[in-house]
């Protein structure tokens, strides 16, 4: 029989000293009581619960003990496990928003050591039914904001939580509701930017489609906060099943009164409508996302004139990432204070990330900003598969780097990554083992960002491209031995001249690799050698002694290119082998080796 | 006048109301993950199956909803049990078998098949 109760003990920093023993307190507390089939323990990182000393949960029920001491571990089991009475006066009742997740999943190790503010709902409520949204604190914020806080007040506070835009570059998002406030305009705009763009992230997408509500509520909020009255969401037309969630959600909204005019029957009116972009990666950059909003080419002009100052069509516009509005429920709600006593120093709160690649739990994770690589690549991501080693951790998507594993303890904050040699960016997390070639992993990113250059400045229309085809030199064994020099000057190059975000992080993956695993481009260029065996041009096949002469690869070689007669051993011409690799999957000795 | 707190407070409660009228105490809730990538693991089949049995009244007392993505793409499609009482069930990789299996096995005897929770 399974065991009846789950505890769940945290493991945070706070109470580290205190929860070491606890386990053995239940165990032996369990004994003593003769508690039938025993405990199951999970722990957890941080409940985000600061100051209440060691945290234990007991399932089921979603009991939440706090200033856990052996004494009342006693206690716990005695009168709650045995005696079926929660011990009231030592239990944590406070309905925060953050962290909801957890009383779904929270006994689960994968997502009991994540953290969860923007992904709060997410997995948890009906995306289609406000009522889910509101029985769970949906819309308070706003109800908040119009009550109790002036739009000056609704800033200070999104000020205090020290929460950054979780778009990529990290600007103090207070600030930049700041700004906007302060242009005068007679109209200002609202811009929820959801075209989310780099290769395998999904963040933006499985919010939306996980908790729509909370992306119109934080934009509704920083609308009464700038004074503006309308609010756009762009969005990429790929995202079929988010718009549909959207506009559900946008219209639910509008008949319950939390969008339109005289929303909950203050002064204060706002209406959100969709534009749904084309889905060219440059549209993410905020000044050509306005462009194509507008109807115009998505290309970036160069700033300033900031948005803050002239926007959409002109106005004043405050342009937030999905993860940002999806943060400011949260601030609102469970205040300043709390929000900036999570992360680091300089960067607050949590990040959500699409961990993908070679790695075991792959997945969405939202973690406390200070969380190392290690934690999120091991603890949470369960490691590497088949027991092959790690190579490297690229974050930031084709605008970020790959770090080394020297890195693993890397604290994940804005500033640590941007040390480290890659970026925060907005999520993407690609985890790279000892089979995977370097250079072809920047020729990979930079394929989509040259082929994502809208061509608008010469830097990057024309740099990235002669960086692509002297990338693609190298991994066809043709590279030069000034190759490496060549790619570093023209990728600074490209980050300094280029005119938005596109060019100037384009050549990050090629220069950080090239920082990291210069050997490997050396090996490329001057060996002729890809040491991951991905490179298809620098391998030859070759047959060794455990060929028996059965025939079975010179029947598949397409190009007739090996030779040798029945029971014999047989040869590769390599002059005319093409590398396609059939004959080593069917041969059946092991008697052909990929060099 | 009443605040929009006051407002949102009586809306709130409202909809508590709304969702409380669909369960009894006794009621199982079954969640069936619907994001973009659950529904590409293929949990449309699963929610038929589930809509099926609740249908022809195969099983009863059982609330079905569907959810957004909680974030674990190896685990897809993932469906929750909420028994009342009982710490959530998480079960992963359900096809429309593992389903079937699940509404013989757990729903309707009270097994929980232990290899496929998370």
């Amino acid at each position: 029989m399974e065991p009846k109760y789950t505890i769940t003990l945290c493991d945070a920093e706070f109470s580290s000293e205190h929860s070491v023993g606890l386990k053995d307190a239940f165990e032996k507390a369990a004994k003593a009581n003769s508690l039938e089939n025993g405990l199951r323990f999970t722990t957890c990182k941080t409940l985000g619960l600061n100051g209440k000393g060691a945290v234990v949960v007991v399932n089921p029920g979603y009991y939440v003990y706090g200033n856990v001491t052996e004494e009342l571990v006693d206690r716990i089991v005695a009168e709650h496990l045995v005696g079926g009475e929660a011990v009231e006066e030592n239990l944590i009742k406070e309905d925060h928003l953050f962290n909801r997740s957890f009383k779904t999943f929270g006994d689960s190790e994968f997502f009991g050591k994540q953290l969860r503010i923007a992904l709060r709902n997410c997995g948890n409520i009906d995306p289609d039914n406000i009522d889910d949204y509101l029985a769970n604190r949906g819309y308070e914020a706003l109800a908040k904001v119009l009550t109790d806080m002036t739009p000056f007040d609704v800033i200070q506070e999104v000020k205090k939580s020290g929460v950054r835009g979780r778009g990529g570059a990290g600007f103090p998002t207070g600030l930049k509701w700041e700004f906007t406030q302060r242009s005068q305009a007679d109209e200002k705009y609202v811009v929820c930017n959801a075209d989310e763009g780099d290769p395998g992230a999904f963040m933006d997408r499985s919010t939306i489609e996980g908790d729509p509500h909370t992306v119109l509520e934080g934009m509704a909020i920083a609308g009464y906060a700038i004074g503006a009255s309308k609010g756009v969401i762009y969005i990429r037309a790929e995202y079929p099943l988010a718009i549909k969630r959207l506009e559900k959600a946008i219209a639910d909204a509008r008949n319950a009164g939390f969008l339109g005019t005289k929303i909950l029957g203050s002064d204060f009116d706002f209406d959100i409508e969709l534009r749904l972009g084309a889905g060219a990666f440059v549209c993410g950059e905020e000044t050509a996302l306005l462009n194509s909003i507008e109807g115009r080419r998505g290309m970036p002009r160069p700033r300033p004139p900031f948005p803050a100052q002239s926007g959409l069509f002109g106005k004043p516009t405050l342009i937030n990432n999905v993860e940002t509005w999806a943060n400011i429920p949260v601030i609102i709600l469970d205040g300043s204070e709390w929000f900036s006593s999570v992360g680091t120093e300089n960067s607050k709160g949590t990040k959500v990330f699409a961990l993908a690649g070679k790695v075991v739990n792959t997945g969405l994770v939202e973690v406390p900003m200070g969380t190392t690589l290690r934690d999120i690549v091991y603890d949470i991501g369960g490691g590497i598969p088949n027991g092959k080693k790690l190579k490297a951790i690229q974050t930031g998507g084709p605008s970020g780097g790959c770090l080394p594993v020297e890195y693993l303890d890397t604290k994940i904050d804005y500033e640590s990554l941007a040390k480290a040699g890659s970026i925060m960016g907005s999520g993407g997390m690609i985890v790279i083992d000892e089979d995977t070639c370097m250079v072809s992993i920047a020729k990979f990113f930079l394929e989509f960002t040259q082929d994502e250059s809208c061509g608008k400045c010469t830097p990057c229309r024309e740099g990235t491209k002669r960086m692509l085809e002297i990338l693609t030199r190298i991994t066809d064994g043709k590279g030069k031995p000034d190759d490496v020099a060549k790619l570093e000057r023209l990728g600074n190059m490209i980050k300094k001249a280029s005119l938005c975000g596109l060019g100037q992080s384009a050549p990050n993956p090629v220069l950080s690799t090239i920082k990291n695993f210069r050997e490997e481009y050396e090996e490329h260029i001057n060996e002729g050698k890809c040491r991951a065996g991905q490179c298809q041009s620098l391998l030859s096949y070759v047959i060794n002694d455990n060929c028996v002469g059965c025939g079975a690869c010179k029947r598949v070689c397409p190009v007739d290119a090996i030779s040798g007669e029945k029971k014999e051993a047989h040869l590769i011409d390599q002059d005319k082998c093409i590398k396609c690799g059939q004959c080593y999957q069917a041969c059946k000795f092991k008697a052909i080796g990929k060099f | 006048m009443a605040t929009p707190l006051e407002i949102l407070k009586q809306k709130q409660s409202e909809a508590i109301e709304r969702l409380a009228a669909k369960v009894s105490d006794s009621t199982i809730k079954v969640n069936v993950g619907m994001a973009t990538c659950e529904i590409a693991a293929g949990s449309r089949n699963v929610m038929a199956v589930f809509r099926d049995a609740i249908d022809s009244g195969e099983i009863e007392g059982v609330v079905l909803s569907q959810k957004g993505c909680a974030g674990r793409c190896y685990l897809e499609p993932t469906v929750e049990i909420f028994i009342p009482g009982k710490t959530p069930y998480k079960y992963g990789k359900v096809d429309a078998e593992r389903a079937k299996e699940i509404i013989q096995r757990h729903l309707k005897n009270g097994e929980v098949i232990q290899e496929w929770l998370i």
